[in-house]
């Protein structure tokens, strides 16, 4: 599989803060890829350099097999980046001709009202910019992305702002997208579960690193787990050592099915109460806080 | 891609009506009704002048030259007031993209360098509409003379005028744009659209104040290096004076024009430069 986004050892440091630390990241071409981590982990810092907005310190990336900066590179590829913002005075459909031009392209109506529609925003085509709400800017930068028919693009936190029945509708944009257009999907987002509804495979980021990438199922297949409701939770916890993490008011054990029996007797050898056991596969989120270290383990239960 | 980012600047700036108006409209179509005004007030006051001091009410029917108001007119192009609203079309251009956080719209498909030279060169070509407006208007003010006073109209070279006209028009084009170089200069380093309009104004003024009273004060003589060199205005009126000049006036110091003509080109190409290499290296997501 070809891949359209690579980097190889990519850092950014701001003073002494490293935004990336040698990241090292293949993207694959088609269906959609979402990059995950939690504030700060570099997703921003990545796209702004693919996009060409700032250089990195070290390391490389490519674009669609060109460096980055390569304009025929950049050409196939569309973005859109936090919240967008354009000239109050433009309306959509203006804001749409002009990045057509701006890009190289003659103004195609035709086309224009295509995106328009399908980002929903025909109705508003000729009204200004400056009374969009936030997931109206949304949309249109969806649309902007999508404007000159790229075969790559790179959406950050595209439904934010947007309500939930525009989140459903953009999400099944994002889906046919990648389905019907044929246009590989990168996505960043803060909600997993819409990640894990709309993704093939995911990359998981912490402080600038590559944690963990995958296919969604590769990645929620992994992670099955025995559920515990048992007390006291301080004791099977130091049982089960750093395979044992806690969730609600229960402790989630990362151990193979082979292992489980032992594990319930060595837990009622303690003397501890067990109310519930039972197999959970893992879903996004909690290989996303697992991996990205914001769940609870026993050493900080026993910090505490 | 350099003709994407010309076309892309010149579609965006038409679209702001107001930037349109303020840049382009308001000077020339202020001094067109101005002309009329003041013709109108000067008839009155004549006739009135007339009737005190008795003497027939009849002007002269000599005609209006309008060849002489295209003169003007070129040799006008390059006022303050011209400069400093076209400034307000300079910020726009220079600046827009960071007021509007545009910048990561465009820069992934086209290089820097178009990008910036896309924004120069429309802006040298709306430079070139507000000189036309100018003059326009400078033949609507003799239009007015004419039909306010009963006059016959003329159009009429003296000898060598079409030439000096071509070069008044060109002379006043590099001033245009050399005053708004300080803009892009400007716009690049704060990232400021308010910034972009006020810095050069703020320059040209003290620039200004140098050049009147400040000149006897640093003991510099309008022809020498250091103010010629210091003040790109003064080196323009050098130039300027050069091309209007009579035969029969009396010679320009030597080397006179050349001074000038070096501080025109300094003020524009260092500042181009500077913005140029600094916008290469800007982070420009952060906007």
């Amino acid at each position: 599989m070809t891949a359209v986004i690579e980097t190889r050892d990519l850092t950014k440091t701001y003073g002494t803060v490293r935004a990336l630390d040698g990241l090292s990241l293949s993207i694959p071409r088609g269906g959609v890829y979402g990059v995950l981590g939690p504030n700060g982990a570099g997703k921003s810092t990545l796209f702004r350099i693919l996009l060409g907005l700032i250089k990195p310190t070290s390391g490389s990336a490519s674009v669609m097999g060109g460096a980055v900066g390569d304009i025929a590179a950049g050409r196939r590829m569309g973005s859109m980046i936090e919240t967008p913002r354009y000239p109050p005075y433009m309306t959509a459909r203006q804001v749409l001709e002009w990045l057509s031009i701006a890009h190289g392209l003659k103004s195609d109506s035709q086309r224009i009202d295509r995106w328009l529609d399908r980002v929903g925003l025909t109705e508003a085509s000729n009204r200004r910019v400056r009374g969009f709400s936030v997931g109206m800017l949304q949309r249109l930068g969806v649309a902007a992305a999508l404007i000159t028919e790229p075969e790559l693009i790179i959406l950050d936190e595209p439904t934010s702002g947007m309500d939930p029945p525009g989140i459903q509708e953009m999400r099944a944009l994002i889906r046919s997208l990648a389905d019907t257009d044929g246009i590989t999907v990168i996505l960043a987002s803060h909600q997993l579960l819409e990640v894990q509804r709309v993704c093939d495979r995911v990359a998981i980021m912490n402080r600038g690193k590559l944690v963990r990438e995958g296919s969604v199922t590769e990645l929620t297949a992994t992670g099955e787990r025995l559920r515990l409701s048992l007390t006291p939770m301080a004791q099977a916890l130091s049982v089960l050592g750093d395979k044992g993490t806690i969730e609600g008011n229960a402790i989630l054990a990362a151990i193979p099915r082979a292992e489980a029996p032992a594990l319930l007797r060595a837990l009622i050898g303690q003397g501890i109460d067990i109310d519930e056991a039972r197999w959970v596969g893992a879903d996004l989120e909690s290989v996303f806080m697992t991996e990205t270290g914001s769940i609870q383990t026993p050493e900080t239960i026993h910090a505490r | 891609m350099l003709a994407d980012a010309i076309r892309s600047e010149a579609y965006r700036f038409g679209k702001n009506r107001m930037t349109v108006f303020w840049s382009l409209l308001f000077i020339p179509v202020l001094f067109a009704i101005g002309g009329v005004i003041y013709h109108l007030v000067t008839k009155a006051r004549t006739a009135e002048m007339a009737t005190k001091l008795n003497l027939p009410a009849t002007m002269g029917l000599e005609p209006v030259n309008l060849a002489g108001d295209l003169m003007n007119g070129a040799g006008a192009a390059a006022n303050g007031a011209i400069l400093v609203f076209m400034l307000v079309a300079a910020a726009t251009l220079y600046a827009g993209d960071y007021r509007w956080e545009t910048w990561r719209l465009i820069t992934a498909r086209n290089s820097r360098i178009n990008l910036v030279l896309g924004k120069l060169i429309t802006f040298a070509l709306l430079a070139v509409v507000a000189m036309v407006l100018f003059m326009v208007a400078g033949i609507l003010f003799g239009v007015s003379q004419a039909i306010v006073f009963e006059r016959p109209l003329s159009f009429s070279f003296e000898a060598g005028e079409p030439g000096k006209i071509a070069l008044l028009v060109g002379l006043s084009w590099v001033r245009i744009i050399q005053y708004a170089m300080v803009a892009l200069l400007t716009a690049a380093i704060t990232r400021s659209l308010l910034a972009t309009l006020f810095v050069p104004v703020v320059l040209g003024f003290a620039q200004s104040l140098i050049g009147g009273p400040g000149l006897p004060l640093l003991g510099w003589a309008p022809t020498d290096w250091a103010a010629q060199l210091t003040l790109p205005g003064l080196a323009f009126d050098t130039l300027k004076a050069a091309v209007m000049a009579e035969p029969a006036a009396p010679p320009a110091p030597d080397g006179l024009a050349l001074k000038a003509a070096v501080s025109l080109t300094l003020w524009t190409l260092v500042p181009l430069a500077l913005a140029l290499a600094w916008f290469q290296r800007q982070d420009l997501s952060k906007e």
